[in-house]
């Protein structure tokens, strides 16, 4: 957005009690991150840190912040502070207030007077209560006591000893099911945090409008780093426990590797990475996933054969010879819908359309097929967009110079939207190399599938006499892909033993090949596109 | 005015129109052109009735059209690729047409073995939402989709709840918040967080998460919808973030403008001006989001116990049983007759409700588009 940013104009120096807020929101930060160490286990929550007990460490630091946030907010309000606080806390602050307070009463009276439905008046008084302190009051007041108060009591609780780590709370389903110490600390301690950390970003502000803006802020910019560091810690933790079993018997020197014939001379590469060149054999020394691999790259080459020409020629039809009618209409509306239609979905009509019409069992074609039914929207969607955004001008300089319509499109209309569809293809190929659900309908091979089954798709045509004149076993026999493979590694349980001697390793290794085949797609798609706009903006 | 004569009048009129449009097209095209396109259209739609019939000579109208199509694109190129873009656009809808086909058709058995006589009319398929036993062995056989739909209901409504507000936030920072280059590095990390495979993240949850929200919250045995729906919210994350950072964007900035000259803060304007001005936009991304969430099939199939019961209180979400996405993925392997076809029903009925989903949000979309239009 245009610059509303506050400049040096707007602000005034630092004073102490803005230092207050700050220290309150620095301690949130830290408890929220000490928090995540005690839900992931880094931090040992029946342990002690310096001598303290996590559980009563935790609490303390909750006092603390509490505390800060609500003398801050009475500090405003008898005007020792100088701010400018609104008349209330706003609406969307008193109904979460309401709830967390709703919530607390109900479970203290829960855990006194038990069983019995006390706790809903008491969890109404509770309730109550909040709201009218956020509505009621002045803004300073209204939003700092609440949320200082529950940081409060939750941490007395935990200081207190009444939440330890050996606390439980059985729930009397008839399922059993409890909830316990080690995921309500972390979970209440975070939501503290947050709730407090908010209030303290608010008074940091000063209240009013631009307190308001911090305070959201702040959880606006927590939500962002979470997303990205939940992305980094799935790719880091996947390709940490994947990476010793995908360098298994892995070596590097010259003429180690598997020989490839470069112009018909044989070149025995320098590196050799088992898992990815061997199949499962008996004989192997190491066990790999070849087979796998090559028959992701096929399928992704069928579905690509398949969908990107149905799918640029619709595009291409849709936007330069349509008139905006109901053709178009009901075509964006089935492609929509082709989108969002569940993947396994796509699987179930393979398997009833495609399966019984290519030798009656699960093949290799049927899978290409039913993943290019997937791509098909996807590239449909992109190009549309992509020819969309060529400016009419270049039609109209094209048109003036009297060549025909289709000359057009294809020397000045398809080359300008080129850019858009690969990086669109790309990003679609991204998302089916990794889809399992419709495969597992019309391509499920063996699980361990030895090197030399591999699927051959071009060494596999013949031609016939009979109709259909043309065969292909490789094509009408199913193979293995690298999603499938995953699955069934995951269902196979015990007799993977039997196959790979380390079952765990060979799994996650499985698992990070895959990741990287299908991110490669995404940053090659993400590259590509960068590329282009780079080239565009020099232009 | 009649309405009936008024559509007659009109269908008429549309095909007089028609003809006219058509025989003005055969006078301005040569014979060999014309001829050249019906030979394309007649032998790509004998291609489509081979296949359909399952013929052995599927392939020889097949290359008629390859032929046909060839000599076109030498001969009148022009008119051959509106011909053929034309008919790739029809087999578009086409494919959707015979997805709905094929799964209703495959699903119709069960239905009528499932049909219960309500007021003396016997009412297909009723008997799969009034009972709750799913059981395919031991009589009596039966095969409600009550304790899956519950399961589908459950992962949506937490995954929704994760990935609704989240999504909404991080569409907000993208927007309007982030800095050029914070923006740079969240977009793309956004976007590959969409490309990790549903089989990885369910991998990891199989692997990590089950097992210790088993032990966390002391259950018998692995598998709770809470988890489940955290990490379908997760995957569905992605979509509601890309399309409602769209929708965001698409507010004209002279309306942010207008507001940011009064001299409210930035968020005063997100809060009172982009927000309800891209409402419309915003819930057709969480609509999107729940679709994607409802449709989840892997994630769900490694991480929940696989036996179709309802849950113990029905809101018990530390328990997960089995949704209409993971009976597909778990049963398909050893179904057969009656049972292969109430796998359709579950797919029958998860098609239908995201259908509807995404034409619903289409619709709130394109009235966005036309408020902000301008034309009311």
């Amino acid at each position: 957005m245009a610059g509303a940013a506050e400049t040096a104009l707007v602000r005034e120096d630092t004073t102490g009690t803005e230092a207050v807020a700050g220290v309150a929101i620095a301690l949130a930060v830290l408890l929220f991150a000490f928090d995540v160490g005690v839900l992931f286990d880094v931090v040992s929550i029946d342990g002690t840190i310096a001598g303290i007990p996590t559980v009563a460490l935790l609490g303390g630091l909750l006092v603390l912040l509490g505390g800060a946030v609500v003398s801050f907010g009475v500090g405003s309000f008898l005007g020792y502070v100088e701010t400018e606080p609104s008349p209330d806390a706003g609406l969307v602050a008193a109904a979460v207030f309401t709830l967390v307070w709703f919530g607390l009463g109900g479970a203290a009276a829960q855990a006194v007077a038990g069983g019995s439905l006390l706790w809903l008046p008491a969890a109404a008084a509770t309730g109550g209560l909040a709201f009218a302190v956020a509505v009621l009051t002045r803004e300073d007041l209204g939003s700092t006591l609440p949320a200082g108060a529950v940081a409060i009591v939750v941490g007395v609780v935990y200081l207190t000893g009444t939440i330890g780590p050996a606390w439980a709370w059985n729930l009397g389903f008839e399922q059993q099911a409890s909830i316990t110490a080690p995921f309500l600390v972390p979970v209440a301690t975070a939501g503290c945090a947050l709730l407090a950390g908010w209030a303290a970003a608010k008074a940091y502000g000063g209240f009013g409008a631009r307190g308001r803006r911090m305070g959201a802020y702040l959880l606006v910019y927590t939500n962002a780093g979470a997303i990205i560091s939940v992305l980094f810690v799935l790719i880091a933790f996947t390709a940490f426990r994947g990476i010793p079993g995908l360098l298994n018997g892995a070596a590097v020197g010259p003429g180690v590797g598997p020989s490839v014939s470069v112009l018909g001379v044989g070149v025995a590469l320098p590196v050799s990475v088992p898992f990815v060149t061997n199949g499962v054999g008996l004989l192997n020394d190491f066990q790999g996933v070849f087979p796998a691999i090559v028959g992701t790259i096929w399928l992704v080459v069928g579905a690509v054969a398949f969908a990107v020409p149905l799918g640029v020629g619709a595009a291409v039809f849709l936007t330069e010879y349509a008139e905006r009618g109901r053709l178009t209409q009901a075509v964006e509306v089935a492609t929509n819908g082709l989108w969002s239609t569940p993947s396994i979905v796509f699987g179930l009509f393979g398997f009833t359309f495609l399966v019984p019409r290519f030798a009656g069992n699960k093949s290799l074609l049927s899978g290409m097929l039913t993943l290019g039914f997937m791509l098909l929207p996807l590239v449909l969607i992109t190009s549309r967009e992509a020819l969309l955004s060529v400016p009419d001008e270049y039609r109209d300089a094209s048109a003036a110079l009297g060549v025909t319509k289709w000359q057009t499109i294809r020397s000045v209309v398809v080359p300008a939207a080129l850019p858009g569809v690969v990086t669109g293809v790309i990003l679609g190929v991204g998302r089916i190399a990794g889809e399992t659900a419709p495969i597992l309908l019309t391509m499920t091979g063996g699980t361990f599938v030895s090197r030399d089954r591999a699927a051959d798709v071009i060494g596999g045509f013949a031609f016939t006499a009979q109709p259909p004149f043309v065969t292909n076993p490789e094509l009408l026999q199913a193979t293995t892909a690298l999603p499938f493979q995953l699955y069934a590694l995951i269902t196979a349980g015990v007799g993977l033993g039997d196959n790979v001697s380390n079952p765990t390793e060979f799994q996650w290794a499985t698992a990070f090949v895959l990741l990287l085949v299908v991110l490669s797609f995404y940053a090659i798609g993400i590259g590509t596109r960068y590329y282009f706009r780079r080239q565009l903006r020099h232009e | 005015m009649d309405p009936s004569i008024d559509t007659g009048a009109g269908v008429a009129g549309a095909v007089t129109r028609w003809r006219r449009t058509a025989r003005d097209h055969l006078e301005t095209t040569p014979p060999a052109a014309t001829i050249t396109i019906a030979s394309i259209v007649v032998s790509l739609a004998a291609t489509l009735v081979g296949f359909l019939v399952t013929s052995p000579y599927t392939v020889v109208p097949f290359l008629g059209f390859l032929l046909a199509s060839g000599y076109g694109w030498v001969r009148f190129q022009g008119l051959t690729a509106r011909t053929v873009t034309f008919l790739m656009t029809v087999s578009t809808v086409l494919i959707l047409c015979f997805i709905t086909v094929f799964i209703f058709l495959e699903s119709i058995p069960v239905l009528r073995y499932e049909s219960v006589t309500v007021l003396g009319v016997s009412v297909p398929g009723l008997r799969l939402f009034t009972q709750t036993r799913w059981d395919a062995v031991a009589a009596p056989i039966r095969y409600s989709m009550v304790p899956m739909i519950h399961g589908t209901v459950m992962v949506t409504a937490i995954a929704t709840l994760v990935s609704a507000p989240l999504g909404i936030a991080a569409a907000l920072f993208l927007s309007e918040i982030a800095p050029a280059v914070v923006r740079e590095v969240v977009k793309p990390g956004v976007e590959i967080l969409a490309g990790i495979p549903s089989i990885v993240y369910g991998f990891i949850g199989f692997t990590i998460l089950s097992p210790w929200a088993s032990t966390q919250f002391r259950t018998t045995g692995q598998g709770s919808y809470l988890f489940v729906g955290i990490v379908v919210g997760l995957m569905a994350l992605p979509t509601v973030v890309s399309v409602a950072e769209d929708a965001l964007s698409s507010v004209p900035e002279s309306m942010k403008s207008g507001s940011l000259a009064m001299g409210t803060t930035d968020w005063q304007t997100m809060t009172s001006i982009t927000i309800p001005a891209a409402f419309s936009g915003v819930s057709a991304a969480v609509l999107l989001g729940v679709g994607r969430a409802i449709g989840e099939t892997m994630a769900a199939t490694v991480m929940l116990r696989g036996v179709p019961r309802l849950t113990e209180p029905l809101y018990n979400v530390f328990y997960g049983q089995e949704t209409l996405t993971s009976l597909i993925a778990n049963n398909y392997g050893n179904a057969n007759g009656l049972q292969m076809d109430a796998l359709f029903v579950a797919g029958v009925i998860l098609f239908i409700t995201v259908l509807c989903i995404s034409v619903g949000s289409q619709y709130v979309e394109w009235r966005m588009q036309k408020k902000l239009g301008g034309e009311i």
